[in-house]
């Protein structure tokens, strides 16, 4: 299949500049009727070819990536990617196959090569695939969106990434890099169950960071900047201050080079929710991943400690702590109308942990009927047109106290323990237990006041323990929604992005290293 | 979707004259890849995905601006074309950029297997096939992952350049487990050569290391000995010269190599005296593309010599503002080896561990390279010169810059397979080290 059709056929085409009619079929250029006749000729090719089910995938992906350094512009790129995947259940086996050129013949081609996939690996196939009904739906989503990023100039944006780094290089520091990317995702989903669905987002991504140097010690200290990516227009970004931050991140980075280093200890920690989305991620969005508690990842992002028999059963964390999975949060960097199985998913806000305990897991199609459940709660994601779907996080979340309490509150019942704001290393076993993470600034807590700041802080917990010490909670007011683009699982490896809510919280007895500690064992 | 050497010339020849830059980089690159995945002795999502991407670089004077698609169409090129020329006039001059370089001589790519190439999903399956049996006759659990390929890759410039690499590639990784959740191994390697794939053998690594570490020990945190795994060794290596190793960054103050009171420490003994670390990408262990940064030859670069750090990566412009050398980044690598077996290893261990791999490393402090991450699939104690029994794993925080001042013996250099550095071609050897920092306890499987 290496030296498949694609290979020897098409590129003569390009080179002798011949109008290839079928190549002017790709995506871009295709209306509504145009993606529905190519999804019946994939559907249809892929029904005689004896799959019990098949879908469609049919994808657009337009980027604007632009990096500032210092006061010149290191990157101004744009990118466009197109391409459609077909998937077949052939005998309860999957196969799929990609390609970029949405032409009648390469669909054609590509339903062949995935039924000979699922046929190749039907001898390994002990146990066969069942999906249980999914209903059909004719829809279009697009997600809400103020100001369209790829209708701002990018004279627009780069003035603002300019402006960025001269507020911070002005402050004081001695590098500053400011990037803003974009990308606009759009999918025609259409499956032999009958939906057909076409669904627009649009993410915005910046990230910042500052560098200060000593020279005479040949010490160096960073601060990144807050301000999470989000599914969401260009109004965002005008509504961030990332010109008081960048100032700021200079001044304090500053101050972190001569700040009081850590004495490695357990304390009472609160978590500023610039952190702690990072920690929900990785301690409670990844081990309720039903595909890794079947051993579905057990090769690379792992397995869980979370086991289907404590459903129900396990104390995930103090009574305070209810986490909350849904598609539908604005500016949420997993919302969107349906899944990439085609399962409704906006709307569909489902509980993970309620009162702390386990409820939930989060599913994708041919999985919950595993555990007993009926159904998927619609959490598929594929990164690509490329790419097979499989399960990956909604935005998932942890609920506000539902009584008043501020961050002042918060450090008010802490005699000795650090506050710690933004994102440093993280780190987590393959089963979610033992966690390490870092921070952007540390502030030491003493008898109920902020102090100083700290410096070479990292905790370490194991996550049960961990959320179980949990006994503080901020309220609605202090909710902010964090984020990563491009949380990695999957072989072949996919990037998804995922948002998380987060209040403050207190934490009770944690472990701290003074990560500059030469003796860190 | 592959395109040959000729077929990619010609394509770059046909995109540089629709160039209206004062001059131009276009690159072009595709893949071929079939892959079997496969968990709990059955298989999961399985595929055969291809793509080919188009990118170019348009310049006037010094304002820059690219563009990427993969729409091969006339149309698609021209218009990639314009998006790129739009996005150069629109950025600000950069004072960095230096004109595409001209022709270069590059040498000739010896990482393309054709029967990787015809490898079909049959082949794969029957790979495969032997090492689910063997899991089910011993009643373990085998998931992984078997993906090979065929790409390509092509760099032009309007100033007569023009690169072109090919190769093949083929990963395999799995993990066995007990039913009971208490025994984990792991087996991986990569290759540009079918043939040289031995599933089976693989498979029975990971099977034995499974049953090896059912139901471990706990043991405390501290520094122990430790001998590492050429896995565990990549990930460490080979993270650290891909991310670390900038002559920039260090002159500038913001690296390990950045000497104190200016400069970097380019010349001083950095690693202990046993250590060597090379890249050639005509090495026939480990193959690496003919070109790498800015089409610039991917030539052998020796970057630490019996502990001297002999060369950092230095882009075209920092060698003319420094008065260095450009130095690109390696696209191989290759840790000299020693003689002593693992065997030999165990043997002259009082007490120590023998760890396989490393999970999820990241960067603490840049400063000192202080990574953090975990063991995982297997981890065994080692008293008075034999192995005794399975452990529980560790999280780490150690820099590969210390470790590797206290290697006390090394095993022979060997392909490798890291989770962090992927398909990257590396060979390096087992390590006996000494004083390894494992900071606290993973009760993970």
């Amino acid at each position: 299949m290496g030296g498949c059709a694609c290979a020897t056929l098409l590129p003569p085409a390009y080179l002798l500049g011949t109008h290839n009619a079928a190549a002017l079929e790709i995506a871009e250029k295709l209306d509504l009727a145009g993606k529905l006749r190519l999804a019946d000729l994939a559907l249809d090719a892929a029904k005689k070819a004896g799959a019990s089910y098949a879908d469609f995938r049919l994808c657009r992906y337009q980027d604007e990536y632009l990096e500032v350094k210092e006061r010149r512009v290191e990157t101004s790129a744009t990118g466009l990617s197109v391409g459609f995947a077909v998937r077949v259940l052939l005998d309860g086996t999957w196969g799929y196959a990609a390609s970029p050129l949405a032409t009648e013949a390469e669909i054609r081609q590509a339903v062949t090569r995935a039924a000979q996939v699922a046929k190749a690996s039907q001898p390994l196939q002990s146990r066969k695939f069942v999906l249980e009904d999914i209903p059909a739906y004719q829809d279009r989503w697009d997600m809400p969106m103020k100001a369209d990023p790829f209708k701002v100039s990018t004279n627009e944006k780069i003035a603002k990434l300019l402006e960025i780094n001269e507020a911070a290089l002005k402050a004081g520091a001695d590098y500053a890099t400011a990037v803003f990317a974009f990308v606009r995702e759009e999918k025609f989903f259409a499956s032999s169950r009958g939906s057909r669905i076409e669904q627009t987002r649009v993410r915005v991504i910046p990230e910042t960071e500052v560098t200060v140097i000593d020279k005479a010690t040949g010490h160096f200290s960073t601060r990144a900047g807050f301000a999470p990516p989000r599914g969401s227009g260009y109004d965002y970004i005008l509504s961030y201050d990332f010109i008081g931050e960048a100032a700021k991140a200079a001044e304090q980075a500053r101050e972190k080079l001569k700040a009081k280093p850590v004495v490695a200890d357990t304390y009472d920690l609160v978590l500023d929710p610039t952190n702690l989305w990072l920690t929900i991620h990785e301690s409670v969005g990844h081990p309720t991943e039903l595909d890794r508690a079947l051993g579905w990842e057990a090769n690379f992002a792992g397995t869980t400690f979370v086991t289907p028999d404590q459903l129900g059963k396990l104390k995930y964390g103090s009574s305070l702590m209810n986490i909350i999975a849904d598609r539908s949060q604005e500016g949420g960097l997993s919302t969107v109308g349906y899944d990439d199985d085609g399962v409704r998913s906006a709307g569909s806000e489902f509980a993970i942990v309620k009162d702390g305990i386990f409820v939930n897991y989060q599913t994708a199609i041919g999985q919950a009927q595993l555990i007993g459940q009926k159904a998927s709660n619609g959490c598929a994601f594929a990164d690509s047109w490329s790419t097979f779907p499989i399960q990956r996080m909604p935005n998932v979340s942890l609920a506000p106290n539902p009584k008043a309490c501020t961050l002042d509150d918060l450090f008010a019942d802490v005699k000795r323990g650090i506050y710690i704001m933004g994102n440093g290393s993280w780190s987590i076993d393959q089963q979610r237990h033992n966690f390490q993470f870092g921070g952007q600034l540390f502030y030491e807590i003493k008898n109920g006041k902020l102090g100083g700041m700290l410096r070479d802080v990292a905790y370490q917990g194991d996550t049960t323990g961990f959320w179980n010490s949990m006994d503080g909670l901020g309220d609605k007011s202090t909710y902010f929604l964090g984020g990563a683009p491009n949380c990695g699982k999957g072989q072949p490896e996919q990037t998804a992005p995922v948002s998380h809510g987060a209040v403050p919280a207190r934490f009770r007895k944690v472990n701290v290293l003074n990560t500059a500690r030469k003796d860190l064992a | 979707m592959n395109l040959n050497e000729a077929d990619a010339q010609a394509l770059a020849a046909k995109v540089i004259a629709l160039s209206k830059a004062d001059s131009c980089v276009v690159e072009f690159s595709g893949y071929d890849n079939r892959h079997i995945r496969y968990a709990q002795n059955m298989a999961t999502t399985s595929g055969a995905p291809g793509n080919i991407g188009f990118g170019i670089e348009s310049h006037f004077g010094k304002h820059v601006g690219s563009a990427s698609g993969n729409d091969l169409s006339d149309e698609g090129l021209a218009a990639l074309v314009a998006a790129s020329e739009k996005t150069a006039k629109l950025a600000p001059e950069n004072p960095e950029f230096l004109p595409p370089l001209g022709p270069q001589k590059y040498a000739k790519g010896v990482s393309f297997a054709p029967v990787t190439e015809a490898a079909s999903p049959e082949m794969l399956a029957a790979s495969v096939q032997p090492v689910l049996r063997q899991a089910q006759e011993q009643h373990l659990q085998a998931s992984g992952f078997l993906e090979v390929g065929a790409s390509f890759s092509c760099f032009a410039t309007s100033k007569g350049l023009f690169a072109y690499h090919r190769s093949t590639s083929v990963q395999h990784t799995l993990t066995a487990r007990t039913p009971d959740g208490t025994g984990s191994g792991w087996a991986g390697t990569t290759h540009y050569d079918f043939s040289q794939l031995d599933a089976a053998a693989l498979g029975a690594v990971a099977m034995d290391k499974a049953v090896r570490s059912h139901k471990p020990a706990a043991l405390p945190p501290g520094k122990y000995t430790v001998i590492l795994e050429p896995s565990a060794v990549a990930d460490l290596v080979g993270l650290m010269i891909r991310d670390e190793f900038d002559a920039r960054s260090a002159d500038e103050g913001r690296n390990f190599a950045t000497k104190k009171g200016g400069g970097s420490r380019l010349g001083e003994s950095v690693f202990g005296k046993n250590i060597s670390i090379y890249s050639d990408p005509s090495d026939p262990l480990v193959p690496g593309t003919v070109y790498s940064d800015d089409g610039l030859p991917a030539e052998p670069v020796a970057w630490v010599e019996n502990g001297v750090l002999k060369n950092l990566t230095c882009s075209r412009y920092w060698a003319q503002k420094s008065k260095y050398r450009p130095v690109s980044s390696p696209t191989t690598l290759a840790m000299k080896g020693g003689t002593t077996s693992t065997a030999e290893m165990v043997k002259q261990t009082k007490k120590g561990l023998l760890i396989t791999r490393f999970w999820y490393i990241r960067e603490v402090d840049p400063q000192t390279v202080l990574f953090t991450g975990l063991t995982r699939d297997g981890v065994f104690l080692i008293e008075n010169g034999e192995i005794t029994r399975p452990v529980q794993n560790f999280r780490f925080n150690e820099s590969p810059v210390a470790m590797l001042n206290r290697v006390m013996a090394m095993g022979p250099s060997v392909r490798a397979y890291g989770e962090e550095v992927g398909n990257f071609p590396i060979s390096v050897p087992t390590l006996l080290v000494d004083g390894f920092a494992l900071s606290s306890v993973s009760d993970a499987v």
